[in-house]
C-alpha cells in the first residue's frame, strides 16, 4: 500500500517536469482540435500522432496519447452543441441537448456544462484506473504459453465484434489480420515467411499500417464524398458558467454517469459511444426537471459528457493491464505502447511502474488541462470545426505520409501505409473491420509465441491449450466476446430510440434559428 | 437481411489471401507451418461459414446488389483524383525530395477541390511549417531529399 502511494506521488513529481506539462497541453489542444472536426475520429488523431512520439520517452508519448483521446473525445461535444453535427459519435447523444440551448441562446451554458461535466467524469475514471489496474495485473502472472494464446484470442473476438454489422464479417477481419501477422522471419526458427522482399523480415510494421487504417482510409472516405460547406457555428455571447445550484444538480448526475461510463469503459468491446446514450438517458429518468429534456437540459448535456469522459480512464484498464483494447482508440493507444517496447500486464505494475504511474498521474493532469483549454479555447474550435474537408484531405495525406515516413526513415514504409489505406477504405465500405486487423497485428506475434511454446512443451498435444482452468474461463470470455456484441447492439439501439423519443421533431422544428442568438 | 452481391467479392478476397498463403506456405519446413496452417485454417473456416450465412439469406430474403449502399454519393472523378495524387506524391517525393512534392501535392488537391487561391497559399504554409518545426526542428527527423536533388547537389 505504502509502496504504491510512493509510487503514486513519484509520478505525480515525474509528470509535473515542464516538457511533460508542454505535451499535455499541446496533446489536449489537438485532440480537441480533431474531435471538433466532423469527420475526423479519436482513433485517426491518435494514430496520426503516433509516430511524433517515438523519440520521446515512453511516459511522456503515452501522455501525449492520452491527451489526444481525452481530448477528442470532449472536442466532438463543441460541433455537436454549436453545429448540431457531434464531432465524433461519443458526443451524439450531446447534440441533443446541446444544440437545443444554443437554439434558445445557451451555448455558452451548454460549452461550460460539457467542459464541466467531461473534466470530472474523466477525473473520476481515474480513480478506477489508480484501483483496478494494478489488481488485474497481478492476475495475469498465473497466465503460461496456452494462458496467453487464449487471451489473444480473447481480445480479437472482443475487438472483431464492435462496429462491425456482422460478427463473423469481425472475426474474419481478425483471422486477415493475424494471417498478415504471419509476414516476416519465423520468431522461433527464423525461417522467412511469406516476404516479399527483406524489408519485411520484421514483419509489417505496425504504426504504418495503424495510420494507414485509421487515417489514411478516413482521406478516402472524405475523398469520395461531394464537399460540403459545414453549417456556420452559432456564435455566443452568453457567459460560460454556471451557477452554483445549477452545479449542485448536476453533482448526481455526473457520479451516475462516471459509474456508468467506468463500466462501460471497463467492459471490453462497449465504448464511448453507447456510454453517451446510457449517460444520457439515465439523467432524464433521474431528473426532477424531465420537462427540460428535448429543449435544452443542461442535466442531459453533463450525462452525456460525464459519461463519455468517464469511458476514457475505464478503458485504458484491460487495455494496460490484460492487453485487451475494448475500442480502436485504445487498440490504438496499445498498438503506441507495443511500439515503445512495453508489454501489457504485471511488467507494467512491476518493473516499468514508475513509467506507468507518471503516465497515470499524467492523465489526472491532462482532465485540468482540458478544462481550462476546453474553456479558453472553446470560441476558436468552434470556428476549427468548420474546416472544409477540402483542407483536410490534402493536410491529414500530408500527416499520414510524413508520420509514417518518421518511424525508420525508409519511404517503403509510406507504400505500406498508403497500401493499408486502400485496404482500410475498401474494407470500411464493405462492413469490414479495420480495428480487429490492427488488433491482430499487434496480437498475433503474442498468440503465436504463446501457441507455438504451449504445443513446444506438451510435446505437439493439443491437449496443453485446454490444460488449466485459466484457459477454461479464457475459452469462455471468447464465446462471451462472440457473443457479446448481440447484447452491445440492442442496448446500444434501445439507449438511442429513447434519447430520439426524447428529442421530439416538433419541438425542434418550432425553434428556428432566429431564436438562437 | 438480403444477400448482398458485393459480399461475393469478400468472399473471394478471403478465399484467395487464404489460397495464395497457403501455397507460399507448403514452401516452409514443417516446424515452421504451425502457425501459419492455422491462422489460414481460421480465415477459411470463418469466410465458408460466412458463405453459408450468405446463401441461407438469399434463400430466406432474396439477393440485392449492394453497390448503390457501398457507393451511394460516390464521386469517382474527385476519388480517383486524389487516389491518383497520393500515389503520384510518393513517386514525387522520391525523385524531387519532401518540401517541393508536398506544396505540389497540396496546391494541385486544394486547387481541385476549389479551395480559393489565398486560403490554399495559407493552408500549405501552416502545413509545411508544421512539419519543419514539429518533424524536422523538433523531433530531427530529416526528411527525404530527393534523388533528382541530390544528383544536382553532387
Amino acid at each position: 500500500m505504502l509502496e504504491t502511494l510512493s509510487l503514486m506521488g513519484a509520478g505525480f513529481l515525474n509528470a509535473l517536469t515542464p516538457l511533460n506539462l508542454l505535451m499535455m497541453a499541446a496533446g489536449v489542444a489537438m485532440g480537441i482540435v480533431i474531435g471538433c472536426m466532423p469527420g475526423l475520429s479519436a482513433a485517426m488523431g491518435v494514430a496520426l500522432m503516433l509516430p511524433m512520439t517515438f523519440t520521446m520517452k515512453p511516459e511522456t508519448g503515452l501522455i501525449v496519447l492520452g491527451a489526444i483521446y481525452c481530448g477528442a473525445i470532449f472536442g466532438g461535444s463543441i460541433s455537436a452543441i454549436l453545429i448540431h453535427t457531434p464531432g465524433t459519435p461519443a458526443s451524439a447523444a450531446t447534440a441533443i441537448e446541446g444544440y437545443q440551448m444554443t437554439l434558445r441562446g445557451h451555448a455558452g451554458k451548454a460549452l461550460f456544462t460539457a467542459c464541466y461535466a467531461s473534466f470530472w467524469g474523466g477525473l473520476l475514471s481515474c480513480i478506477s484506473l489508480y484501483f483496478f489496474s494494478p489488481l488485474l495485473a497481478k492476475l495475469t502472472l498465473k497466465f503460461m504459453s496456452a494462458e496467453y494464446f487464449w487471451l489473444s484470442i480473447f481480445g480479437l473476438t472482443i475487438i472483431a465484434g464492435v462496429s462491425a454489422k456482422s460478427i463473423v464479417k469481425g472475426l474474419m477481419s481478425g483471422a486477415l489480420g493475424l494471417l498478415i501477422s504471419t509476414i516476416g522471419l519465423d520468431p522461433i526458427t527464423g525461417v522467412k515467411r511469406f516476404m516479399p522482399s527483406s524489408y519485411f523480415a520484421e514483419g509489417i510494421n505496425t504504426t504504418c499500417a495503424l495510420i494507414g487504417l485509421f487515417s489514411m482510409s478516413q482521406v478516402f472516405i472524405l475523398a469520395e464524398k461531394e464537399i460540403k460547406k459545414r453549417a456556420q457555428a452559432t456564435r455566443f455571447s452568453d457567459k460560460m458558467s454556471l451557477s452554483r445550484e445549477e452545479r449542485k444538480t448536476l453533482r448526481p448526475t455526473i457520479l451516475r454517469s462516471w459509474i456508468i461510463g467506468n463500466l462501460i469503459g471497463i467492459l471490453p468491446g462497449a465504448g464511448a459511444s453507447i456510454a453517451c446514450f446510457l449517460g444520457y438517458n439515465t439523467s432524464r429518468q433521474f431528473s426532477k426537471h424531465k420537462e427540460m429534456f428535448g429543449k435544452g437540459s443542461i442535466e442531459g448535456v453533463a450525462g452525456s459528457e460525464a459519461a463519455n469522459n468517464a469511458v476514457t480512464g475505464g478503458s485504458l484498464i484491460p487495455t494496460l493491464t490484460l492487453g485487451i483494447p475494448g475500442e480502436s482508440v485504445t487498440a490504438v493507444l496499445m498498438g503506441g505502447l507495443v511500439i515503445q517496447g512495453l508489454t501489457p500486464g504485471p511488467e507494467l505494475f512491476g518493473k516499468y511502474a514508475p513509467m506507468t504511474y507518471t503516465f497515470f498521474a499524467g492523465f489526472v493532469l491532462v482532465q485540468f488541462f482540458m478544462l481550462g483549454i476546453g474553456l479558453i479555447g472553446c470560441r476558436g474550435f468552434a470556428q476549427i470545426s468548420r474546416l472544409s474537408d477540402a483542407i483536410l484531405i490534402p493536410c491529414v495525406t500530408v500527416l499520414c505520409f510524413v508520420g509514417s515516413y518518421a518511424i525508420h526513415k525508409n519511404i517503403m514504409d509510406i507504400v505500406v501505409m498508403l497500401s493499408f489505406g486502400v485496404l482500410g477504405y475498401l474494407m470500411r465500405k464493405l462492413d469490414l473491420n479495420t480495428a480487429a486487423v490492427v488488433l491482430a497485428l499487434i496480437l498475433g506475434p503474442i498468440g503465436e509465441k504463446g501457441l507455438r511454446n504451449a504445443l513446444r512443451t506438451s510435446r505437439g498435444s493439443i491437449s496443453v491449450l485446454f490444460s488449466s482452468p485459466v484457459c477454461w474461463v479464457l475459452i469462455a470470455l471468447c464465446l462471451f466476446g462472440i457473443l457479446s456484441p448481440l447484447f452491445m447492439n440492442k442496448l446500444e439501439k434501445k439507449a438511442e430510440e429513447e434519447a430520439e423519443e426524447v428529442a421530439n421533431p416538433e419541438e425542434l422544428d418550432n425553434l428556428t434559428e432566429e431564436d438562437s442568438v | 437481411m438480403k444477400m448482398k452481391k458485393t459480399d461475393i467479392g469478400v468472399v473471394l478476397f478471403m478465399y484467395l489471401v487464404c489460397g495464395f498463403f497457403y501455397y507460399h506456405m507448403t514452401k516452409l519446413k514443417a516446424s515452421s507451418q504451425t502457425y501459419p496452417r492455422f491462422t489460414i485454417v481460421l480465415l477459411f473456416g470463418l469466410t465458408t461459414l460466412y458463405l453459408v450465412q450468405m446463401i441461407i439469406a438469399a434463400k430466406k430474403y432474396g439477393v440485392e446488389s449492394g453497390v448503390d449502399e457501398v457507393f451511394k454519393d460516390f464521386k469517382p472523378a474527385q476519388f480517383f483524383v486524389c487516389l491518383i495524387a497520393s500515389i503520384l506524391y510518393l513517386v514525387c517525393i522520391y525523385f524531387f525530395g519532401f518540401y517541393i512534392s508536398t506544396v505540389l501535392f497540396m496546391a494541385v488537391v486544394l486547387l481541385y477541390l476549389k479551395v480559393p487561391p489565398l486560403f490554399s497559399a495559407i493552408t500549405i504554409l501552416v502545413i509545411v511549417g508544421l512539419i519543419y518545426f514539429a518533424f524536422q526542428r523538433f523531433l530531427g527527423v530529416k526528411l527525404p531529399v530527393g534523388t533528382v536533388l541530390k544528383a544536382m547537389g553532387k
